[in-house]
């Protein structure tokens, strides 16, 4: 009969803590994919009937989403900021509960980020990396992240270490990621709602 | 939830903390470089990010532009250390690099401050130029500008300096040790020396049967090509066709093994070179130089 190896030697592994997971599940939920004829790219659930992304994720007037239950919805767009690269789209209230949003402003460079998104069609997919610069000048606010983005993530959410979203993703430069801070996306949607934009 | 959030506060405080020791550095044109202040009045930065007879400027942490002067340079290990009144700036906390492990999570900074974050992948880079035990490996992105700049832990000890000058393919850190001794080198003389014997090598391979009889494990040794006339080598009677086949029991098996043990250290002493003549081992003692080097 064959001896199980011996295992007194080895320190019994301890359990990962889950809270990356945890975060990830949950903004797996917020997490929404724009279809387009074009491609794809990835929105954020901002509250149970609207979707926020990118301008140049889509500019049409009506866009299928798909949620993380593979539940699809049609999306009817109420505001587009071309120079923001900003869009936000209306949709028939979901069960789920809407993305927590952080105060960007609070970010520090080295806090620990996560991108969620649909990269190359791999849906959902996380992302993990630090803060690497925040520039605050002009009248544009980017936060740059050291972590690895692609063609699809335009649009999703970059969270923080709690899972609340600190912005929208929106370019790779450098091989960096730049996403627009929550708080200029909330200006945006405020704005928009209240028909200004 | 609160150990990632923990994690992650204390990797902002880490650069938070570092940050106010770390400089940009204006000695190339168009991509200013990264420097850090390790003691009073010396920045250290990587040596390939500062052009030979320029002016050098520094920007502080507080946006102040200060003058600084090249006071040493170790080329090998990719390192100058300018000087440069920096009152009011905090001297760097550095780390023992001794407790680095493969794994530990890491951060690369650049003036700014900006961050990239990693882990070290290796404890010792083997290459050619290179003296074992003077580099770390790191796994992280090093972004333009950044060479020069410190390689922190979780608590922003400084545990290296960040190049992406000596290795095409790796991201490298300079041990805060190797950093600290040429900081010192500066401190007691000015300068950092560069040591010297004079001799021109080219790598040979050693016969088997030559091992064999002579016990060697080596495969390879170097083979002097050319004596520069009243060089330390010339003076211990080294002469054009001997092998090198060992400094100080470290065996040369290329030229730039040579480079890597000829250390600022050894400008002055004397050093064992075992060689062959004709085919049979001799022992030589030669008394290693300084090469008049520019800044």
């Amino acid at each position: 009969m064959l001896r199980s190896p011996s295992v007194s030697g080895l320190r019994a592994p301890e359990a990962p803590p889950p809270h990356l997971a945890r975060i990830a599940v949950q903004l797996q939920q917020i997490t929404v994919e724009i279809c387009t004829a074009r491609g794809g790219g990835s929105g954020i659930l901002w509250a149970r009937d609207l979707v926020v992304t990118n301008a140049h994720v889509t500019r049409a007037a009506c866009v299928a989403v798909g949620f993380a239950d593979e539940q699809q919805a049609e999306a009817r767009l109420l505001a587009a900021d071309v120079r923001a690269d900003l869009a936000l789209f209306q949709i028939p209230p979901v069960a789920v509960t809407p993305a927590v949003l952080a105060d960007s402003d609070a970010l520090r460079v080295g806090d620990l980020v996560v991108a969620l998104g649909n990269p190359l069609r791999l849906r959902r997919t996380i992302t993990a990396g630090v803060v690497h610069a925040l520039s605050r000048s002009g009248e544009r606010c980017f936060i740059h992240a050291d972590l690895r983005l692609a063609p699809g993530n335009s649009g999703g959410p970059l969270a923080d270490a709690a899972g609340a979203v600190v912005g929208v993703n929106t370019m790779i430069a450098g091989g960096l990621a730049v996403a627009i801070p929550v708080n200029d996306v909330r200006r945006f949607v405020a704005s928009a709602l209240s028909g200004g934009a | 939830m609160t150990t990632v959030v923990d994690l992650s506060n204390a990797l902002a405080g880490a650069v938070e903390r570092a940050a106010g020791s770390v400089f940009a550095v204006h000695g190339r044109p168009r991509l200013a470089s990264t420097g850090v202040h390790w003691r009073a009045g010396l920045i250290v930065t990587a040596s390939h990010t500062v052009e030979p007879d320029r002016e050098v400027t520094l920007t502080a942490p507080d946006g102040r532009t200060l003058s600084a002067q090249v006071a040493g340079r170790d080329p090998g290990l990719d390192i100058a250390v300018l000087r440069a009144d920096v009152d009011g700036v905090a001297a760097a906390d550095i780390g023992d690099d001794r407790d680095v492990r493969i794994g530990h999570l890491v951060l690369a900074l650049g003036a700014g401050p900006r961050a990239s974050a990693g882990i070290v992948s290796a404890l010792d880079i083997r290459s050619a130029r290179r003296a074992a035990g003077e580099m770390l490996a790191v796994d992280l992105t090093l972004y333009p500008g950044f060479s020069g700049g410190p390689v922190v832990d979780v608590l922003g000890r400084i545990i290296g300096i960040a190049t992406s000058g000596v290795s095409r393919h790796l991201q490298c850190a300079i041990r805060a040790s190797s950093v600290t001794r040429l900081a010192e080198h500066v401190m007691r003389g000015g300068k950092i020396p560069r040591a010297y014997l004079g001799v021109g090598t080219q790598a040979v391979a050693l016969p088997d049967d030559l091992r064999e009889h002579l016990g060697l494990t080596q495969r390879a040794a170097v083979i002097v090509v050319n004596v520069s006339s009243g060089s330390p080598a010339a003076t211990a009677g080294v002469v054009i066709g001997d092998v090198i086949l060992a400094i100080d029991t470290h065996p040369i098996a290329d030229p730039g093994d040579l480079v890597a043990v000829l250390t600022p250290e050894r400008v002055g002493k004397t050093a064992a070179m075992r060689i062959l003549r004709g085919g049979e081992p001799r022992d030589v003692e030669v008394t290693v130089g300084e090469r008049p080097s520019r800044a």
